[in-house]
């Protein structure tokens, strides 16, 4: 079996030649033959998502993908990869959570959505009963070996949380706050960071995590500073519209904010990623992602309002700034008009109560002070 | 008019001993005056540049990487400042800035006089209730955005907690640029009212004297 340390290696190599997969299964499945490890169950519950994860973890360069699932993980519930329906599928599940305890590892997909109790998305039907999200994602949870959420919305909210986010929709962490949740965020998240984060689980358990949860491995490092236009930007040089070929930090890319290894890795089978098509990152791994990075094309974030309008952070400031210029242009013409700024400064800055009158004394050249009246 | 006689001694001797304006006495001493210039070009330094890392301005076309050091050499700058001041209080037991019940008490009457609605500013101790609350709330402010800045600069290697605290990098920077929008809104209205109220504080904050009038019984 190959180490620890040889896998983290093959994760950069596997992104920098973008056969991540094709490098990592060999060596697995020999691993499987071999009997060294053991198929990982996994089920996966699909929550208030588009299924975009899904569809992104399906893109991982074949044949690899179905190797890895017939090799190294036992893939037990997936709605999309389901081979079998209703209550028999639904049986798998079950059967998973009770005959599998502290074994299997279960992925979520999809947003928790809160309001009136989670009722807004059900995901399965016992003894005449609607189940919901929240509900089965902690039962099934807290039973599980790794609990995985995958995508914005599971890992923190995403879109589906966004403001003013109508159905009080969180991420999983904040329903399971009993134990970790491993975030695998991204919008989608790319498939390599799916499976090589499930790969880490089947051989080497929990991988090193970051400060919001995510695996350090392919989170450990801002997209700017990997960045190929990163020198663009030291030198100042930014693109005024997307599509130029510059840095992109004038036109809000959140590459500085947004940790991942997109740069190295990119999307596709590594074809292109954003910025490599002149247009900004748009920070989807990270918390707050999307309300805190749109408008996706200026820096910072607009700020709500009650009643649900946002105004762009910078009008704001411009906006305070003015009334600021107003208000001390208005102070000093009224100031000016009613004589306090005169009487402050004539008072502040002489040293006298009044001027000295001096009278020259007949014939000398000698002065006597004047008598005056003022004190 | 200007009188350009010399005068015999004991004439200017009693010029100045019936007509001269109250007595100069020191107010402001050499670390007080050190700090404040010291500080207020660092601080100049570092939202101009702030603001440049905000938002890069076109024409200036700077280089980026020296930017942010600038920003960053000058907040430590801004923050050994701070902590000359701050020594120095701890040392002459200076309380001025900090704010009290008594200062807040009087916050009321100033607004009236500010607003025309009252000929002089009430009584003050060294500085008047309203700049009282201007500082203090720069001291408060200007840490939190160092901390912040902080904490932005290790990148959520150390500090994390502060991350988890915002909600993340983009939250740490719009606290900071709120922050500096604060102080460009009210560093004019300090200097406003520096120039225009009594100008020879202004004189102290440069030469360390003034001249203030004998207090009233
Ligand atoms: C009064 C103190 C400070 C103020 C007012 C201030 C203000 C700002 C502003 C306005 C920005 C641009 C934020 C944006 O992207 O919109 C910024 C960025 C930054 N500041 Fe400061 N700052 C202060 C202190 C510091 C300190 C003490 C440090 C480091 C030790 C620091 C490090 C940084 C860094 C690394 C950035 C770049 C972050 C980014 O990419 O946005 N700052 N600061
Ligand atoms: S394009 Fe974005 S990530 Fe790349 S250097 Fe510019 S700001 Fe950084
Ligand atoms: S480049 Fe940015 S927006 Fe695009 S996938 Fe990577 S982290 Fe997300």
């Amino acid at each position: 079996m190959i180490s620890r340390r040889d896998f983290l290696k093959l994760v950069v190599k596997g992104a920098v030649l973008g056969n991540f997969s094709q490098l990592i299964t060999p060596p697995l499945a020999k691993a499987v033959a071999a009997g060294e490890i053991h198929k990982l169950p996994v089920v996966m519950i699909e929550t208030g998502t588009c299924t975009g994860d899904s569809i992104s973890l399906d893109n991982i360069w074949t044949p690899t993908f179905s190797d890895i699932l017939t090799n190294i993980l036992d893939w037990r519930y997936d709605w999309i990869m389901n081979q079998v329906q209703g209550q028999e599928a639904y049986g798998i599940l079950q059967e998973t959570y009770e005959k599998m305890p502290q074994e299997y590892i279960l992925i979520v997909q999809g947003s928790m959505i809160q309001r009136d109790n989670g009722h807004y998305n059900h995901v399965g039907y016992e003894n005449g009963k609607l189940i919901t999200g929240i509900e089965l994602v902690r039962r099934i949870g807290l039973k599980a070996k790794y609990v995985v959420a995958i995508g914005s919305c599971a890992t923190y909210g995403g879109p589906v949380a966004g403001y003013p986010n109508p159905t009080q929709s969180t991420g999983v962490q904040d329903i399971l706050p009993e134990r970790r949740v491993i975030n695998v965020s991204g919008c989608p998240a790319h498939p390599d960071w799916i499976m090589g984060t499930l790969l880490h689980l089947a051989l080497y358990g929990e991988p090193e995590l970051e400060k919001f949860g995510r695996p350090k491995l392919f989170y450990g490092e801002t997209v700017h500073n990997r960045c190929p236009r990163r020198s663009f930007y030291d030198q100042g040089i930014f693109a005024t519209a997307i599509g130029q070929k510059e840095c992109l930090f004038r036109v809000g890319c959140k590459g500085p904010v947004t940790y991942s290894d997109c740069p190295i890795r990119r999307w596709n089978d590594r074809f292109n990623w954003p910025i490599g098509c002149n247009t900004p990152c748009i920070g989807c791994t990270e918390p707050g992602y999307p309300d805190l990075m749109s408008p996706f094309t200026s820096h910072l974030p607009d700020i709500p309002f009650p009643g649900g309008t946002k105004v762009n952070t910078d009008s704001i400031g411009l906006g305070v700034l003015g009334l600021t210029s107003v208000a001390i242009t208005g102070h000093v013409v009224t100031s000016l008009y009613k004589g306090r700024i005169q009487k402050n400064l004539l008072k502040t800055s002489s040293k006298t109560n009044h001027r000295p009158a001096l009278k020259k004394a007949q014939g000398f050249h000698k002065y006597w002070l004047k008598k005056t009246n003022k004190v | 008019m200007k009188h350009s006689v010399k005068l015999r001694k004991p004439l200017l001797k009693q010029i100045k001993a019936d007509n001269l304006k109250g007595s100069i006495i020191q107010s402001q001493p050499l670390w007080v005056r050190i700090f404040h210039w010291g500080f207020a070009i660092s601080l100049v330094v570092i939202i101009s540049t702030g603001l440049q890392l905000h938002k890069p301005a076109h024409f200036l076309a700077l280089n980026f990487s020296k930017v942010l050091v600038a920003h960053i050499v000058f907040s430590w700058f801004a923050l050994g400042f701070l902590a000359l001041r701050f020594t120095d209080a701890l040392i002459r037991k200076d309380d001025s800035l900090i704010p009290k019940i008594r200062d807040l008490k009087h916050f009321p009457k100033l607004m009236a006089y500010y607003f025309y609605l009252r000929s002089s500013p009430p009584p003050a101790r060294k500085y008047n209730s309203g700049q009282l609350l201007i500082y203090f709330s720069w001291f408060l402010v200007f840490l939190l955005a160092s901390f912040l800045g902080l904490a932005s600069y290790w990148q959520g290697e150390h500090l994390i907690w502060v991350w988890r605290l915002v909600g993340g990098f983009q939250m740490i920077r719009w606290i900071k640029f709120m922050i500096s929008i604060y102080f460009l809104a009210t560093i004019p209205v300090h200097i406003y009212l520096s120039l225009t109220e009594d100008i020879s504080r202004l004189q102290a904050m440069v030469t360390g004297y003034e001249r203030r009038p004998p207090k009233k019984n």
